[in-house]
């Protein structure tokens, strides 16, 4: 949560680095498609999306390792086009860590200092300084490939940080790493965010590990930015619905419009959001996230009336998975649409596939969408 | 089911035995054979030697022409190694790392040398120098040799150049390090192995080499191959027999030393 608080602080700083109208072609192909984006300054920020959606592209425009076929990449103001990789004072941390093999931790963190020619002792004092903050003290005289992954990541991070960039950029850093010790260094790359206050450009194809670091989100597909946001907002409101199918699990329902704040689906009235511009008869999509609906059985239904702004559906169901805290239920309407509900483990009683149930939400949590791609609704649509 | 030792009983593992034996014994008994000889007392080669002596090493190592010979030798392929992986070195990146049309067809034409069959490019180059008058010196010798060497280098550099992530170079240079600068302080070191090896490559081809070299050499100026050639067309003295040994003895040494190399560095990796 401490990510949504901190947004509203990031949002009235100016623009640390802003790319405009950036294009990066390969023959016909636009890996990069027309992006224009501002990256506030001490804000993290992550790319999101599929292999090749432009993500990483992006970063390596950025990083100056890829020349943009077209448009502008500003920091401050200043362009940095012409600016070659080695002059921008841009930190970087890769995927496969990317350390010097033949150099002990302590030499690899000190390289860059070396090379600005900062002398001998200034540079002993920050290269320990960095050995502390990444907790590498013990192993500043070992090689790289005498650590584990996530010490080698440290020491990527330090090396990174050690020459006091203003921007960070992150290009999957943990993806090589197992499930555990990934959500630990993620905990400590937030908390090193927070204690140095440097803006971070992050990249990754993992949508929990860009909720737990990110303050902003920039989800790509297509080499475009479909959506950006905080991660909050891009769960509860998501602006497409290919967001919507990206970001979590999601419901579909195709309405028809029958006025500006109500649908018919299979022959049933709904209530939806008051949406402007609608026309009768219009198809709309409606997307109900999985925990936003309740799912009760016929007796519960008549013994609980249905609250004030919410809907109601019949269905049947048709598998009840068990994961421990939760447990999702896949339900039929008599229309064929499927959905799946998720609920915690203690709110719902036991379900047998075939029991009749009903379904219920609150308006005011389904999104409305008029257009949309039928490829959206499909997870994984932006790997292609 | 892997046919291990173990696995093969005891019949087919004796057979096995025996055959490797036989074809280590093939490889190597002429070069035993040749070190025997040198210390052998017998003018004509004789086999079992009747006694032993060290006065074919004296007459050797006395002989003005014979010294001349090695140290021709040793420059040639001294000069050839530098050569080979000066030239080497920048063709290995531009064929790794180039993206331009007929990469692969360049990688063929550096790689031609080693199946073109020796006579025909001696002679080609024979013919060229011979021309521009530039037979009989050093320069003839250390160009010729480069032809040949050169491929092996390439291909020894190449290989190393592959299995280096650029990404540590590109660290580099996000560092602060100019191209150059993450090249020589970064890439080098760690592409190091492959250069040395290419480089003992390149000085085992030269100091091995006769076919080119009895083209480019003159009376006054012939490799160690060379002058035990034209030696042994006059007559089969043992003194032959001590040079063939002093040319196995530093290409079993340097080859020893690559092995050293690579196993340390397989023991780091």
């Amino acid at each position: 949560m401490s990510a949504v608080i901190k947004e509203s602080a990031a949002a009235d700083q100016r623009p640390l680095v802003s790319l405009r109208n950036l294009n990066k072609h390969y023959g016909d192909f636009a890996a990069v498609d027309n992006i224009s984006l501002d990256i506030k300054e001490g804000e993290f920020l992550t790319f999101l999306g599929s292999s090749g959606s432009g993500k990483s592209t992006t970063l390596s425009m950025l990083a100056g390792f890829e020349t943009p076929s077209s448009g502008e990449i500003q920091v401050e103001g200043k362009s940095l086009i012409k600016v070659p990789s080695h002059k921008r004072g841009i930190g970087m941390v890769f995927q496969r860590y990317s350390l010097f093999p033949h150099l002990s931790v302590r030499d690899n963190i000190a390289f860059p200092l070396s090379i600005r020619k900062i002398p001998a002792a200034e540079r002993e004092r920050q290269v320990d300084a960095m050995l502390k903050l990444v907790q590498l003290e013990q192993f500043a005289h070992r090689r790289p490939a005498q650590l584990s992954g996530g010490q080698q990541q440290r020491v990527a991070i330090a090396r990174a940080l050690v020459y006091e960039p203003r921007i960070l950029l992150m290009d999957e850093p943990l993806g090589a790493l197992d499930k555990k010790l990934r959500e630990e260094l993620q905990d400590e790359l937030r908390h090193l965010h927070r204690r140095l206050g440097i803006t971070i450009v992050y990249v990754t194809h993992d949508q929990e590990e860009a909720m737990r670091l990110s303050q902003r989100i920039a989800i790509f597909s297509h080499g475009k930015i479909v959506g950006l946001g905080s991660g909050y907002d891009l769960y509860q409101n998501p602006p497409n619905a290919f967001v919507a199918s990206f970001l979590g699990n999601s419901n579909f329902l195709k309405a028809q419009v029958t006025g500006n704040a109500s649908v018919q689906f299979e022959q049933q009235p709904l209530a939806i959001r008051p949406t402007s511009a609608l026309q009768n008869g219009q198809q709309v999509l409606l997307m109900v996230r999985p925990e936003k609906a309740l799912v009760l059985v016929q007796e519960q239904a008549a013994q609980t009336p249905l609250p004030a702004g919410w809907n109601e559906i019949p269905a049947q169901v048709s598998e009840v998975v068990f994961l421990g805290e939760s447990l999702t239920c896949s339900v039929v309407t008599p229309g064929g649409c499927s959905l799946t509900l998720k609920a915690l483990s203690n709110d719902l009683q036991p379900l047998q596939a075939g029991t009749r149930v009903r379904v219920r939400w609150a308006a005011a949590d389904a999104c409305v969408y008029i257009e949309w791609n039928e490829s959206d609704l499909t997870k994984g649509a932006g790997s292609h | 089911m892997l046919l291990t030792p173990n696995a093969m009983g005891p019949r087919l593992r004796i057979g096995l035995y025996l055959t490797t034996a036989v074809i280590a014994l093939f490889l190597l008994l002429p070069i035993v054979f040749i070190v025997l000889l040198s210390f052998g007392s017998s003018q004509w080669l004789v086999f079992p030697p009747p006694g032993w002596t060290l006065k074919w090493y004296e007459q050797f190592f006395s002989n003005p022409e014979w010294m001349a010979s090695v140290l021709t030798s040793l420059k040639v392929a001294v000069i050839t190694t530098l050569c080979a992986v000066a030239l080497g070195l920048p063709t290995a990146f531009a064929l790794v790392r180039g993206r331009f049309p007929g990469r692969e067809m360049l990688y063929a034409l550096f790689t031609l040398p080693m199946i073109v069959p020796l006579v025909i490019i001696a002679v080609a180059v024979y013919a060229l120098f011979l021309k521009l008058g530039y037979t009989g010196t050093l320069f003839s010798f250390v160009v010729s040799h480069v032809i040949v060497a050169l491929p092996f280098t390439i291909i020894s550099i190449i290989n190393s150049l592959k299995l280096f992530d650029q990404s540590i170079e590109d660290a580099a240079v996000i560092c602060g390090a100019s191209r150059l600068q993450a090249v020589y302080r970064v890439t080098f070191p760690a592409i190091r192995p492959g250069m040395v090896a290419g480089a003992l490559f390149a000085f085992l081809v030269s100091w091995d080499e006769v076919v080119l070299s009895v083209m480019m050499a003159s009376p006054t100026l012939q490799t160690l191959p060379v002058k035990m050639w034209t030696t042994l067309r006059q007559d089969l003295t043992p003194v032959i027999a001590v040079a063939s040994t002093l040319l196995i003895g530093l290409s079993v040494l340097i080859m020893v030393i690559a092995a050293t190399l690579r196993r340390r560095n397989e023991a780091s990796a």
